[in-house]
């Protein structure tokens, strides 16, 4: 019996589905790539991409290049900084606003109004109000997740089944104990998908604001793999943009994982039985 | 309460709304006024019904009784609120549901027998009032066209519901009466009024660099701008149509493909299993790290700037409909098949509807993005444009300018999100009517 | 007299299909690995047009035997057969869905995004048998005979769901079924619509004679509608005892009071409440 289900779970039809498809992509991506080397005349759009075999090797030259992994560290940790702050504003802000109708009234609209302005339209104005780069960078990364959280945590608290804050009533629930007990985990699975998508979206502030602020030629105080991309295509190696591509998207899967799995453990009886 | 705030009152409940001014006075005057401590108990299930009971103000709790399964057993009634018309039924003589007070309440409450004496009197009228009383039963209960049957009728017309419109427009006329509005431009101008404060007025350290309120306004509206944009300049318009346009072309690109893959995906194990992963493996890459690859991969520069637009859309469209159709329940297409309906058309009947209120949330974010890439793009590599425009006007010192285009995107990246959802309302009229009878 | 019982003298007796043979069925989830048995050597004969109530604790198994007749399960082991036909069976593990056995279902099928007439043409418009007019007009006459006439354009979710049920067995009577297969469908109702429900049922059936098969735990609902009632024990699935309905028929709701009404509920509560208990500690989840 064990042995079968070793094998059923190696040899689990989807997976292996998964695996005939990647190749099949991967083969497609070389062949496409190496057209003009090969067939004489480049095959349109993939014609001019590098190929996956150029990409890996020039992939494992980086992996010993000290200024590669400096780049991972650097957009990191601007990812870290504007989520963060996102967080700390964004989940008591979201929280006050369901609870608090008058605040809410107030302040809603206003919200509702800027939203639609894409973070990045903010670099600029960003940059004349903050003193230094690093700092403009972080408040549109925080600006792209802010949103987000807000309204995930708003839909949340909204979506409350009131027999909940009845029965804690009827319990002699003190309002700041409603709060705690029942409005707080009711709306940390929203919280958890709002920030999940919030960190997708903050990697996508973080290498917008790279490669628009970095690739301005300071270079200086640049760094980040939105920054090492845009680099490789100034300075003609077409490769390593497709090594940045994917280190960013790695780097990306992994907080979103590591996200949702943080929110599993915040969430337990979410979990299927 | 004197006799004009009973009018009031009744003027703001649903089911007495459209009633002529001299049978609300007459009705006025059946009512009777109380006053409620926070815990009383208004009435309990069983008690005998005599009153009708409309909220003056405070909050009641109204609970139906254990052998009720209404869509909403339990409800919570604020001002304008009417309940107890279990006393204006044909033979409902005792109380369906127990009323409690949540907080200090004050009530009115009108006999339901003189109430009908009245409506005798006046019979269209009272066949109006019991109409929309009627509604309000219809959408609360399990068994409306059973209760229904007990309202009584005044005329020799049947009872009818009250339509979406006159519910539409009551909603709009309590939206006006609530603070909500008023509360909305408050909060508008506080934040105007702290940008004024602090870059005009204050000069702040950091803020008195920006670009103020008056100077951006005096800009926006001016027929001979500064920096050459305003709403009297043709230039301002044609950057709004190349954003514009760029994003027709993405959105219609990625719908059009993203739409028929998303469906697949969700309806076909075997499609899905084989064409996810690449999906999956593709979509963590930010979309602004496509902008080299992109400028290599096409020609000029206004395709790699569509392109980048597209794939954002793209992955939020197909993904949100393939999760439509995961979520639709098994059930509906177990029906179909009972039904003897093909797999096409299970495909084309139940799952192609069934996807289509994800669709349309996916279809929302999908343009959200495509403005959030087009900008992007526009900012690193394009020409003309509101991305552009805003990184121009930087670079050239022209900071007006900069909010000007902000500002402009704010709106119409507002106005396309609510032509979608807007569309969305229209294709899905059931949902629509599904939800405001939801009440929520 | 009570309106059912006028409405059921009028009624024909039409052709009597739909006889149902389970033999010795048996149903095990996930046979490699957690090995649950659904259905163990489940045995019944139905005779066609009759109301058979299945009555058992929740996730004991009807549900999955319900489902094999309808073509959504398969089974492991045993057959089943409609009026001699094998439904499926050890070379054909799971029957195909057709409509000569429809469900109705728990939470209600009827599609939200078309109008209950629209619903109600579903089945003929998708076989394409019968002309689009032919079918319209059936389809209205058939919601004013169950008294649903003004509500073909609504949609299922701006009308009640005692209504939605009815808008259901309609739309399922349309394509002349032999088997109409219940799962409890009337669970999620108030007792007053369930009592409409059921006298609505009975008329609906005698006007039809259809062959049911109907799945409760509500004990007075099984004894009011059933001819027999087949009580199932806690997982695995099988039948426990058989309990005649001696009850006549027509019946309408007078029988609620009736003496040999309440000597069966006597009978049979204590057979039941054995099992609930069983499926209580046994922690089943419902479903």
């Amino acid at each position: 019996m064990n042995a079968k289900r070793l094998r059923k779970a190696l040899f689990n039809r989807s997976k292996l589905r998964a695996v005939i498809a990647i190749f099949v992509f991967l083969v497609l991506w070389e062949i496409g790539s190496r057209s003009k080397d090969w067939f004489g005349f480049a095959v349109p759009w993939i014609g001019h991409v590098p190929a996956p075999t150029a990409v890996v090797v020039a992939w494992y030259g980086l992996l010993g290049d000290p200024g590669y992994w400096q780049s991972w560290y650097m957009s990191t940790l601007r990812v870290l900084a504007g989520f963060f702050a996102a967080m700390l504003v964004g989940i008591p802000l979201g929280l006050f606003m369901a609870v608090n109708k008058t605040f809410n009234g107030l302040v809603f609209p206003s919200f509702e109004i800027l939203r639609p302005i894409p973070p990045l339209a903010w670099v600029p104005a960003s940059i004349i109000f903050w003193p230094t780069q690093e700092l403009s960078i972080a408040f549109v990364t925080f600006l792209g997740a802010f949103f987000t959280i807000v309204i995930n945590v708003l839909g949340g608290a909204k979506s409350i089944d009131p027999r909940y804050f009845q029965s804690a009533q009827s319990m002699g629930s003190s309002q700041w104990d409603v709060f705690r007990r029942v409005v707080l985990p009711a709306t940390l699975p929203s919280i958890v998908v709002g920030s999940a998508v919030g960190m997708g979206i903050t990697w996508e502030v973080v290498v917008a604001a790279e490669m628009i602020s970095g690739g301005g030629g300071s270079g200086g105080s640049g760094g980040g793999l939105g920054f090492f991309i845009w680099n490789s295509y100034v300075g003609g190696s077409y490769e390593q943009i497709v090594v940045g591509m994917i280190s960013i998207g790695i780097a990306g899967f992994i907080s979103s994982e590591l996200l949702r799995k943080l929110g599993s453990y915040l969430t337990p009886w979410l979990r299927k039985r | 309460m004197d006799q004009n705030q009973t009018v009031a009152l009744l003027k703001r409940s649903m089911p007495f709304q459209t009633v002529p001014g001299d049978m609300l006075d007459a009705i006025a005057k059946l009512a009777r006024y109380e006053s409620y401590a926070r815990g009383d108990v208004i009435y309990h299930q069983g008690d005998f019904a005599d009153d009708v009971y409309i909220v003056s103000s405070g909050t009641v709790q109204h609970t139906l009784g254990i052998g009720f399964q209404a869509t909403h057993p339990e409800k919570i009634l604020h001002s304008g609120d009417v309940f107890g018309w279990a006393a204006v039924l044909d033979n409902q003589r005792s109380r369906l549901a127990k009323t409690v007070c949540m907080e200090r309440t004050e009530l009115i409450r009108i006999n339901g027998e003189e109430l009908i004496n009245l409506f005798r009197a006046s019979p269209e009228t009272g066949d109006i009032v019991m109409s929309r009383f009627a509604t309000m039963i219809n959408k609360e209960y399990t068994l409306p066209e059973e209760v229904a049957g007990h309202v009584p009728h005044f005329t020799q017309v049947p009872v009818t519901m009250a339509t979406g419109l006159t519910l539409t427009m009551f909603r709009l006329s309590q939206w006006l009466k609530s603070p909500k509005p008023y509360l909305m431009f408050t909060g508008f101008g506080i934040l105007l009024a702290t940008w004024y404060f602090t870059v005009e007025v204050w000069k702040l350290p950091r803020f008195a660099d920006m670009p103020g309120l008056t100077v951006v306004m005096k800009e926006w509206f001016s027929k001979d701008p500064v920096y050459g944009l305003s709403f009297y300049t043709p230039e301002y318009y044609q950057h709004i149509w190349v954003s514009v346009r760029r994003i027709l072309i993405a959105f219609f690109l990625a719908t059009v493909l993203g739409v028929p893959l998303g469906l697949f995906l969700g309806w076909s194990k075997t499609f899905r299993e084989y064409v996810f992963p690449v999906f999956e493996t593709l979509r963590p890459i930010p979309i602004l790290a496509w902008v080299p690859l992109a400028i290599l991969m096409f020609q000029g520069s206004e395709t790699p700037v569509i392109f980048l637009t597209f794939l954002a859309s793209f992955y939020a469209t197909a993904l949100n409909t393939m999760l439509g159709v995961e979520t639709i329940d098994e059930s509906y297409s177990r029906a179909a098949a009972c039904l003897g309906a093909s797999k096409w058309q299970t495909f084309k009947e139940v799952i192609v509807p069934g996807a289509m209120p994800f669709m349309f949330t996916g279809l929302q974010i999908s343009i959200g993005v495509a403005w959030f890439s087009l900008v992007a793009g526009e900012m690193v590599s394009g020409e003309f444009g509101l991305g552009y425009v805003i990184n121009t006007s930087y670079t050239m010192v022209r900071y007006p300018t900069i909010v000007i285009g902000m500002i402009t995107l704010g709106i119409v990246g507002y106005t396309s999100s609510a032509l979608v959802r807007m569309a969305g309302d229209y294709m899905m009229q059931w949902r629509v009517r599904e939800l405001a009878l939801g009440g929520r | 007299m009570s309106a059912v019982l006028q409405k059921a003298e009028k009624a024909e007796k039409g052709a009597l299909k739909g006889a149902i043979r389970i033999e010795d069925v048996v149903k095990i989830y996930d046979p490699e690995g957690a090995a649950v048995m659904a259905v163990d050597h489940c045995s019944l004969d139905i005779p066609a047009g009759e109301i058979c109530m299945i009555v058992g604790p929740s996730g004991c198994g009807k549900t999955t035997l319900l489902n094999a007749i309808a073509g959504f399960h398969s089974i492991s082991s045993g057959k089943i057969f409609l009026d001699d036909e094998l439904l499926c069976g050890p070379e054909k593990p799971m029957a195909q869905p057709g409509s000569d056995r429809i469900v109705v279902f728990q939470n209600g099928a009827l599609f939200p995004w078309k109008s209950n007439l629209d619903n109600v043409a579903f089945g003929p418009l998708m076989q394409g048998k019968l002309g689009k007019k032919e079918i319209y007009d059936k389809a209205r006459s058939m919601m004013a005979d169950a008294g649903l006439s003004g509500t073909e354009h609504n949609f299922p979710g701006e009308v009640s769901s005692g209504l939605r049920r009815r808008v259901e067995i309609v739309r399922a009577l349309m394509n002349e079924p032999k088997v109409l297969l219940f799962d409890e469908p009337y669970r999620a109702l108030d007792s007053l619509t369930k009592s409409v429900m059921h006298e609505a049922l009975l008329e609906i059936y005698y006007k039809n004679k259809v062959t049911i098969f109907f799945i409760t735990h509500d004990l007075e609902e099984a004894i009011f509608l059933g001819h027999r009632l087949v009580i199932m024990s806690s997982r695995p699935c099988k039948p426990k005892k058989i309990i005649d309905v001696d009850i006549p028929h027509p019946r309408d709701y007078s029988v609620l009071t009736s003496t040999r009404y309440r000597q069966l509920m006597d009978e049979t509560i204590e057979l039941v409440h054995e099992e609930a208990k069983k499926a209580f500690s046994a922690g089943e989840k419902e479903g």
